[in-house]
């Protein structure tokens, strides 16, 4: 099998996961209660009234044609109306998505050139007791560390001394981009500490098991030199299992920014959905929800896709794989 | 007992102390009477000193009581998740694989699909439709970790049932329930148990960031989570208040995931560590 018949499948099987996504998020926001008619109009509505807003948000509709309609409108890029401000979500969000998009890619970007380092350090340090049990307490210290604590004492230490960066402010890069730096550098931090912590645990672990492989054995053997060994046997086949959990990192970022812009102040799609969810504003919660999961189903299959890629087997189905 | 203390690894033990004296320290105020966690003791958010050692909150309440409540409600509400998502995790993902095809594949995709969702975002929105509490903090939890924990006890159980032994039994006429309960499960319980601890781990991370955004546990309650988020408006002027929950909540974390580290090298040296 070819890889473009792989990654054919493998679009199939994010397709199928996300039907059962809007389902999901579908049945979710039906749960929630109150009804549209309420949040829009109050409780001192007249029946008319309700009918009205009933027939404009078609909450007339059997509950199925309400689902179609919505997933209708969503694959053609409609994610419906705000409540509170009555525009299209999708405005809000574009609006909101700069700040967002910069805290992430900043977080992502530190955890990979953080943790794949010392995750190769680490792999490579062999079985000395000390610095492994240095290691090991470090990394799991640090995914200890909630997001909100680290975030808080951040928050106290810099806003009590005249420490470069700033926090509580956030400054748009088309404005001053050194000051958008000092604004977004700490939240990232935040953000990213997590992400250090477990790419350098799955890098570890990952050099620790191609070590014992044949071919690195052979390459000792045949005496190819130590960096060469590295680059070309031990990092390329020890890039899966890291790409994967960059893949499943995207996801938890997306959780954190909420946590992050809350404590920062940083006017991103983290505080709009939290803002969101206080005013009631089911249209925007439930657009937001969604597309977060997208976000994690398309990241998770461009990176079984790229691996597909980099390693010939993994299309061939010679390696087993059980979800798909 | 002894010799088997001084083969433990030093970070599981010293995680396995800190976890025991947390929990002995929650429990203090049950064994000492007058310690009030709800009542007005001293000035409003006085430092740590030596009358209140880790100082007072906003209401004038000391902080030291509050803190062991919130350690307490912390753990029970972890506690009492992760047996519910544990015990539902392994009975959803045994089913799937002992009965295979299409029901197999139901599993799969359901679990793919919540994990899709992230854990905040999902936390947030059960709150809204269970009502913000203890209660839907727990649920949450429940709902986060259930789909994690099938993907790991799965990816075991996949590895089971296709080994000889297993086969041989169904040739023999085995039932499936026989097949799950009598060769499965006992073969992946070192698995279960090792996801397990760290599902409590995710879980006091969870309550913590529920809690800290004001849709877990509600005042007068307190949570290690809701203690950081009551304190964190006097931040600047008072950071005993929050920094000082906050520390605890992670040496809780961490000595969850101490012992979970020991836990899987003892019971499960095989599996890298899948839930994160």
């Amino acid at each position: 099998m070819g890889v473009a018949l792989f990654a054919l499948r493998r679009l199939a099987g994010a397709l199928l996961t996300l039907v059962v996504v809007t389902l999901l998020v579908f049945v979710m926001m039906q749960a929630v209660p109150g009804g549209y008619e309420d949040i829009v109009l109050g409780p001192f509505a007249t029946e008319a009234q309700r009918a009205e807003v009933a027939e404009r948000y078609g909450l007339d509709e059997p509950v199925p044609m309400q689902y179609v309609r919505w997933v209708g409108g969503v694959v053609q890029g409609d994610l419906g109306t705000s409540l509170s401000s009555k525009t299209p979500v999708t405005e809000e969000l574009g609006r909101r998505l700069m700040p967002t998009l910069q805290v992430v890619t900043l977080a992502l970007l530190m955890a990979v050139l953080v943790g794949v380092p010392l995750g190769i350090a680490g792999g490579l340090s062999g079985s000395n007791p000390v610095i492994g049990g240095a290691s090991r307490f470090a990394g799991a210290l640090t995914i200890s560390l909630p997001d909100f604590v680290v975030g808080a004492t951040l928050v106290y230490l810099f806003s009590v001394h005249e420490w470069w960066f700033r926090v509580g402010s956030y400054v748009a890069f088309s404005d001053d981009a050194i000051g958008n730096v000092r604004s977004i550098a700490l939240p990232s931090f935040t953000l990213g500490l997590f992400g250090v912590a477990i790419i350098m645990r799955t890098q570890r672990d990952a050099v620790r098991s191609v070590l014992t492989e044949p071919y690195v054995v052979a390459a000792v053997a045949r005496g190819a030199r130590p960096l060469t060994i590295i680059r070309r046997h031990i990092l390329r086949n020890s890039a899966i299992p890291v790409m994967t959990v960059i893949a499943v990192l995207a996801g938890a970022f997306i959780s954190g920014t909420v946590i992050v812009e809350n404590l920062f102040s940083i006017p991103g799609i983290g505080v709009f959905f939290l803002n969101a969810v206080r005013a009631r504003d089911y249209a925007v919660v439930q657009a937001a929800v969604l597309l977060s999961a997208l976000t994690f189903v398309a990241s998770s299959m461009l990176a079984d896709i790229g691996y597909a890629v980099l390693d010939p087997r993994v299309g061939s189905g010679a390696s087993a794989r059980s979800s798909g | 007992m002894i010799r088997r203390l001084r083969k433990t690894d030093p970070l599981t033990l010293a995680g396995g102390v800190m976890l025991a004296v947390l929990v002995l320290m929650s429990l203090l105020p049950f064994v000492l009477p007058g310690v009030d966690a709800r009542s007005t003791v001293g000035p409003r958010l006085s430092e740590p000193s030596g009358s209140w050692w880790f100082g007072t909150d906003q209401l004038g309440r000391s902080i030291l009581p509050r803190v062991l409540e919130g350690i307490r409600t912390t753990m029970l509400i972890s506690l009492a998740a992760v047996v519910v998502a544990t015990t539902l995790a392994t009975v959803i993902a045994v089913f799937g694989v002992v009965m295979g095809g299409w029901v197999d594949q139901v599993v799969v995709r359901t679990a793919d699909a919540l994990f899709a969702f992230p854990a905040v975002l999902l936390a947030i929105v059960i709150a809204t439709v269970v009502g913000p509490g203890s209660v839907s903090a727990a649920i949450a939890i429940v709902v986060i970790t259930t789909p994690l924990m099938v993907r790991a006890i799965r990816s075991g159980a996949v590895r089971i049932i296709d080994r000889d032994f297993v086969t041989t039994s169904y040739v023999g006429g085995a039932s499936r329930l026989r097949i799950a309960t009598r060769h499965v499960v006992p073969n992946i319980a070192g698995l279960v148990v090792v996801q397990a601890t760290y599902s409590a781990s995710i879980a006091m991370l969870t309550e913590g960031a529920l809690s800290f955004l004001g849709f877990g546990v509600q005042a007068p309650d307190a949570s290690l989570g809701s203690l950081v988020q009551e304190g964190n408006v006097y931040l600047t002027i008072a950071p005993w208040v929050t920094l000082i929950p906050g520390a605890v909540l992670a040496v809780a974390i961490l000595s969850v995931n101490l012992v979970g580290d020991g836990l899987r090298d003892a019971l499960d040296p095989r599996t890298v560590r899948t839930l994160t």
